[in-house]
């Protein structure tokens, strides 16, 4: 199992994927953290991996709320805050394109509320760090077992 | 009043462009009544919060204003520096920051022809469309965007926002071997771009040209990146140093980008058309020759063909890195000493999308008195809007969503950076 968390440093709630994949590999996971061009997810992972990408989500839903796509790739509303259009929902979609996706994929969106630079993390994002990594935890010894 | 109908053409989120704008257009019968690139992304502010701030943390904070042409502003910024504090760079540091250039524009053309622009003349809405049906090409262009974002690592530490450069040289250069590495991806690299050039030839143009003032950088002895003197095909011939004489910033109601405009004059066109139209003999024999075997001569004046011209200049990017990478020696220090000296500067460097202007004025401490950035966007804003006013009129009889996608290609032929354009707002109060 591979942990990559994007995000961006320094915008609030937007890093939290990039703190779960720091911590994860603290604890001796195989996890990445990403910031910058999503299209360099492409060269992520190889054909056989079993993914776990991690990013922060607005869907309006409660903050710390964590949605699950497994197998399914989310749908941005609309590519404001990118790079070219590019964000990792289109990262994603292009992988599929190319055939370039890992055997599996899950996607872990966690709700955030602040995005803003002068903003540091949520409570409520905090605590949904604390059980995704848990949660993760859980699902590398079921993998070993 | 008679009852002539009129229709709008309106895009409320402009898609494959960096930032955040929308354009409207009104036509009334035949007539372009209305013609609006609004830009709506928040100013950023950063000429403000650079002053007070020593020189050398310059060029950490202006790469953070783009994230594709993040070397386009650190080389303005300490070129401009230099020139305040006249400071020299090693012949060998000069030809590092050629390559650092090469390496932006290859991963910036490679993701704008492949795949920002190219959907457009193919009819994929994006390039997911496009990676479907030829993933072969979508394949080609990553592997591009990789081999340039590649060398800004190595010279810049990281390929996004990079942190080596700075005024005097850099703070670390790298080591023979490190650069040899890229040759074998970089030879590669440029039979693709000459593959690009063949490959973007064969695509449909729509028929529009239009008598355009074209302002690039001239140097007598190469393609420019760093330096030269600013020309145009309409007589202008200037140093950095005269830039604000002859070009002035405007406040429109509909934009938080300023639009600039020759003094006395209009728009005015910056990037690969004008600096291939000015500087086609400048170009290596290699990328010459890929132009013309595919008829394209200066001067280009549809700007719907800059994709192949931006083909041109990613074959022109990958033979210069190519040819400083072979001769390449380290310099003896990776930069000069730079102590705190008062002066004003100004540089010119021609960004992918075309001429950054920064300004800056030091005090004897070395700090930041004022800073002044003029982004290549900010430069071509004006004369998008005359392009989609001029283009509009030809599609006056097309079904509105049809003329809007038009539209919309029009934009993207200039590949425009409203994240960079968005620096400065002045504000007048009417009391």
């Amino acid at each position: 199992m591979k942990i990559i968390g994007c995000g961006a440093r320094n915008r609030g709630d937007d890093q939290a994927g990039l703190i779960v994949a720091e911590r994860m590999r603290e604890l001796g996971f195989e996890a990445e953290a990403y910031t910058g061009d999503p299209l360099r997810l492409l060269d992520s992972w190889s054909a056989d991996d079993d993914v776990i990408l991690v990013d922060a989500v607005q869907t309006g839903a409660p903050a710390g709320t964590i949605h699950i796509w497994d197998g399914d790739i989310p749908r941005s509303a609309e590519s404001a805050v990118s790079s070219h259009g590019f964000d990792i929902s289109k990262a994603l979609e292009l992988a599929r394109a190319l055939h370039r996706l890992p055997a599996s994929l899950r996607v872990y969106g966690i709700e955030g509320l602040n995005f803003s630079q002068t903003q540091g993390l949520s409570p409520e994002v905090l605590g949904a760090i604390d059980t995704a990594i848990r949660q993760f935890g859980h699902l590398s010894s079921h993998s070993v077992e | 009043m008679t009852g002539r109908a009129s229709k709008t053409i309106r895009v409320d989120t402009l898609a494959r462009v960096e930032g955040e704008g929308s354009l409207f257009i009104k036509i009334e019968g035949e007539h372009v009544a209305d013609v609006k690139l609004k830009i709506y992304e928040p100013p950023r502010m950063f000429e403000a919060f650079l002053r007070g701030r020593h020189f050398s943390e310059v060029s950490d904070i202006t790469a953070r204003i783009c994230g594709i042409c993040p070397i386009a502003y650190q080389m303005s910024a300490v070129h401009a520096l230099e020139s305040a504090m006249d400071i020299h760079i090693d012949p060998a540091v000069r030809l590092l920051r050629r390559l650092f250039y090469c390496g932006e524009w290859i991963e910036s053309h490679a993701l704008h022809i492949y795949m920002l622009h190219a959907p457009d003349f193919l009819g994929y809405e994006d390039v997911i469309g496009l990676a479907r049906d030829h993933r072969e090409v979508v394949e080609k262009a990553l592997r591009l965007k990789k081999i340039g974002n590649r060398i800004v690592q190595v010279m810049g530490g990281r390929e996004i926002h990079p942190i080596s450069a700075t005024v005097g040289g850099f703070y670390k250069v790298p080591a023979k071997q490190q650069l040899r590495e890229m040759l074998p991806d970089l030879e590669w690299a440029l039979q693709t771009s000459l593959e690009a050039v063949q490959w973007t030839s064969t695509l449909e143009f729509p028929k529009f040209e239009q008598d355009y003032e074209f302002v690039a950088l001239r140097h007598p002895g190469e393609y420019p990146f760093n330096e030269g003197r600013l020309v145009s095909n309409r007589g202008l011939d200037i140093d950095a140093a005269e830039y604000e004489d002859n070009f002035s910033e405007v406040h429109v109601k509909h934009s938080n980008a300023l639009h600039s405009v020759r003094r006395g004059g209009g728009s005015y066109l910056v990037g690969p058309l004008a600096r291939f139209n000015l500087n086609f003999d400048k170009l290596p024999s290699v990328a010459q020759e890929a132009a013309t075997k595919v008829g394209l001569q200066p001067p280009v004046k549809n700007p719907f063909r800059s994709i192949i011209v931006r083909a041109v200049e990613l074959v022109f990017a990958c033979a210069e890195a190519l040819r400083i990478i072979q001769a390449y020696e380290p310099p003896s220090a990776p930069r000069v000493e730079t102590p705190n000296r008062a002066g004003a500067g100004q540089a010119i460097t021609e960004a992918p999308r075309g001429i950054l202007y920064h300004r800056y004025a030091i005090d004897a401490n070395g700090l930041v008195l004022t800073a002044k950035i003029v982004p290549p966007t900010s430069q071509n804003q004006r004369r998008i809007e005359d392009d989609l006013r001029e283009y509009a009129s030809h599609l006056v009889a097309w079904p509105v969503n049809e003329a809007t996608w038009k539209c919309e290609q029009a934009i993207r032929n200039y590949d425009p950076c409203i994240s960079c354009a968005t620096h400065f707002l002045k504000v007048t109060i009417e009391k």
